[in-house]
């Protein structure tokens, strides 16, 4: 069943006393709008418009919603306002920050700091193109995961997961901060049967207890998360998805791959980080923060000239095969 | 639409008993709940029949005489006892909130459907052997995938309503019953002072009506002088029309738009539902704006 999407708002509408300049993204809870408001501050506006529930037409304002889809959808918004009610009592340099929350046409409004910048997705994949060994430097990547572990703290001490942390969702500003944007899918916690609103996930960076969708999600399921981020930040690609490890768990292998050019310690960080036992993985961010600012001298393990030529008759052998994986990881449903 | 139901709830050797339970039907739907309200937070005992109340306000509105749609009835209404019972905590401005397991089955027309939170329990037992059962939200029944023997504490819960994060439950597929088929709701007074083995033999032994009082007493001394609330539903399905069985309900006899309940409506926060009317959305929008006023003014400071 091919199903429309419903059209955003248009450019120059105005909603709440804030002008819409476009749109900057759709998923499938809503939609994101740059507008500014009366001062010509610039804002990020995220319109509650379930993609699945909701339809709209060009040029239309409200949404329009089947009545037998009433129920759902204001399931739905009832997440939206959790999400909104979590973020907004969080307040932190490393998570957007929610600037006020309206009611019109007939849906909801929820506007938050406007970001300058790009995600760490778009800067994984200038880094890569760039074909060095090192995608980022290893300070880098452990000043950058300090900055996000320190919101990720103070998210989890409001009793909240993200459950989508992926590079397209964590923002370096121009003025080079990171922060995690989109806690879209921290409160879509429902059913795993029937007709219900799915969580989204991303492969890659979703635990396997996400797939599962029971109870044993969380802190370390956030923190899966933060070392597949790690993990790509390292290697430039996103890692082989949860089930994929399940079945044949190559981590171990690719990580080694990465022996010499990062060190040793924070490789085992990743592998700790990724462990598919929920129970194996650091079970706190405060234990994660722990281990990654460690003082001391970093190990590296030099690689012997067979290892080396091993690896790079691999890597030759895997580029030929996989002819580049897709750069985005998108976000998926579960079937 | 027949079946016999047994229920009971006993304080055993708690000062006081924090567990409910209850069912009301119509003609052709019926459903069954039980809360565990929990220790160490405050007001368990509110929790649960915050959670009975609110689900068997939606399922009195909604069951005309049938759900519609079983599976978004059992989520949406543990939803909204969930933040039912947020309200009530906030509205006595309490530091800490009362919280509850919950889990509640719906038989309508020859299935069955529930729903769980926590570590309360649904069993079904056909002829003499264990159906299935629902899985504990512990740390003792977390699925891991290197299951380990160690040792784990069954009372530390990963989710309940009640608590600030969003509640995590399941809802079961609809299991076609049988005639004979007996379910049995009940809470961790009861399942946990015997193995299922056990628990199952004596559930399928006689009569519900003499086999759940027998349960009980034997979960009360097991327990032992400190144990736990038990409290447990048992229903057996279609109970057969033979001299010396229990009478039974029978839905049949009433009239369309009987509603019968053993839950008794108007304890603290009298049944105001929260299905998320006008007035309701604009409250949510009204508090995250507060919300933000004060994390600003914090951030400032």
């Amino acid at each position: 069943m091919s199903k429309v999407k419903p059209s955003p708002l248009l450019p120059d509408t105005v909603i709440g006393g804030y002008r819409v300049v476009r749109r900057l993204s759709a998923g499938g809870f809503g939609v994101v709008y740059l507008a500014v408001d009366a001062s010509g501050q610039q804002v990020a506006i995220k319109e509650y418009l379930p993609s699945s529930l909701a339809t709209r037409g060009t040029g239309e304002l409200a949404p329009q919603v089947p009545p037998e889809k009433l129920s759902l959808y204001r399931l739905g918004l009832k997440s939206f306002f959790e999400e909104g009610r979590s973020l907004a009592q969080i307040s932190h340099a490393s998570v957007v920050s929610v600037l006020n929350f309206f009611r019109e046409n007939e849906t909801v409004y929820m506007v938050m700091n406007f970001l300058d910048g790009a995600t760490l997705q778009d800067f994984i994949v200038t880094a890569r193109d760039l074909k060095k060994a090192k995608v980022f430097r290893e300070s880098t990547i452990r000043s950058l995961f300090d900055e996000i572990l320190r919101g990720l703290r103070v998210v989890h001490q409001h009793k909240m997961l993200h459950l989508d942390i992926k590079p397209a969702n964590i923002f370096v500003t121009e003025d080079d901060r990171a922060v995690m944007i989109d806690f879209g899918a921290a409160r879509e916690v429902l059913s795993k049967e029937g007709n219900f609103i799915r969580p989204m996930y991303t492969p890659g960076f979703a635990a396997p207890e996400m797939y599962r969708r029971d109870s044993s999600m969380g802190p370390w399921t956030d923190i899966y998360a933060i070392g597949a981020c790690m993990y790509a930040c390292m290697h430039g690609y996103p890692p082989n998805d949860a089930p994929q490890r399940i079945e044949k768990d190559r981590l171990g292998l690719s990580l080694s791959r990465l022996r010499g050019v990062y060190s040793d310690d924070l490789i085992e960080v990743v592998e700790w980080c990724m462990s598919l036992d929920p129970l194996s993985r650091p079970q706190s961010v405060f234990a994660l923060q722990k281990e990654l600012s460690r003082e001391g001298e970093r190990r590296y393990t030099k690689l012997s000239v067979g290892e080396k030529m091993r690896l790079s008759l691999d890597n030759m052998r895997s580029y030929e095969k996989k002819s580049l994986p897709k750069a985005v990881a998108p976000t998926t449903r579960p079937a | 639409m027949k079946f016999s139901v047994f229920q009971v709830s006993r304080k055993g050797g708690r000062v006081k008993n924090e567990d409910r339970m209850g069912y009301c039907y119509t003609r052709e739907s019926g459903l069954f709940v039980l809360a565990d309200g929990m220790g160490g937070h405050p007001e368990g005992e509110v929790a649960a029949q915050l959670a009975l109340q609110t689900i068997a306000a939606l399922y009195q509105r909604e069951a005309r005489p049938t759900l519609k749609d079983v599976k978004t009835f059992l989520a949406s209404s543990v939803m909204a006892a969930h933040q039912q019972i947020m309200r009530y905590a906030s509205n006595k401005a309490m530091l800490d909130t009362p919280r509850t397991t919950v889990v509640a089955a719906v038989l309508q027309g020859n299935t069955a459907t529930w729903i769980h939170c926590g570590d309360s329990r649904l069993y079904v037992v056909r002829e003499g052997q264990l159906l299935m059962r629902t899985r504990d939200h512990s740390h003792a029944e977390r699925p891991r995938p290197n299951a380990t023997s160690e040792p784990v504490n069954r009372n530390l819960l990963l989710t309940c309503l009640g608590s600030p994060s969003t509640p995590l439950f399941e809802v079961s597929a609809p299991l076609t019953l049988q005639q004979g088929d007996r379910l049995m709701l009940c809470s961790d007074g009861l399942w946990g002072v015997m193995d299922d083995l056990l628990l199952v033999r004596s559930l399928s032994t006689g009569k519900v009506s003499d086999a759940a009082p027998e349960l009980v007493e034997m979960a009360l001394r097991r327990g032992g002088p400190t144990g736990d609330n038990v409290t447990m539903i048992a229903i057996e399905w279609q109970t057969p029309d033979v001299p010396g069985a229990d009478a039974g309900v029978s839905t049949d006899s009433i009239s369309d738009d009987v509603f019968a309940s053993t839950i008794q409506a108007g304890m603290p926060a009298d049944g105001e539902i929260d299905d998320l009317d006008d007035d309701a959305i604009e409250r949510s929008i009204a508090e995250i704006n507060e919300a933000i006023r004060r994390s600003a003014a914090s951030r400032k400071s």
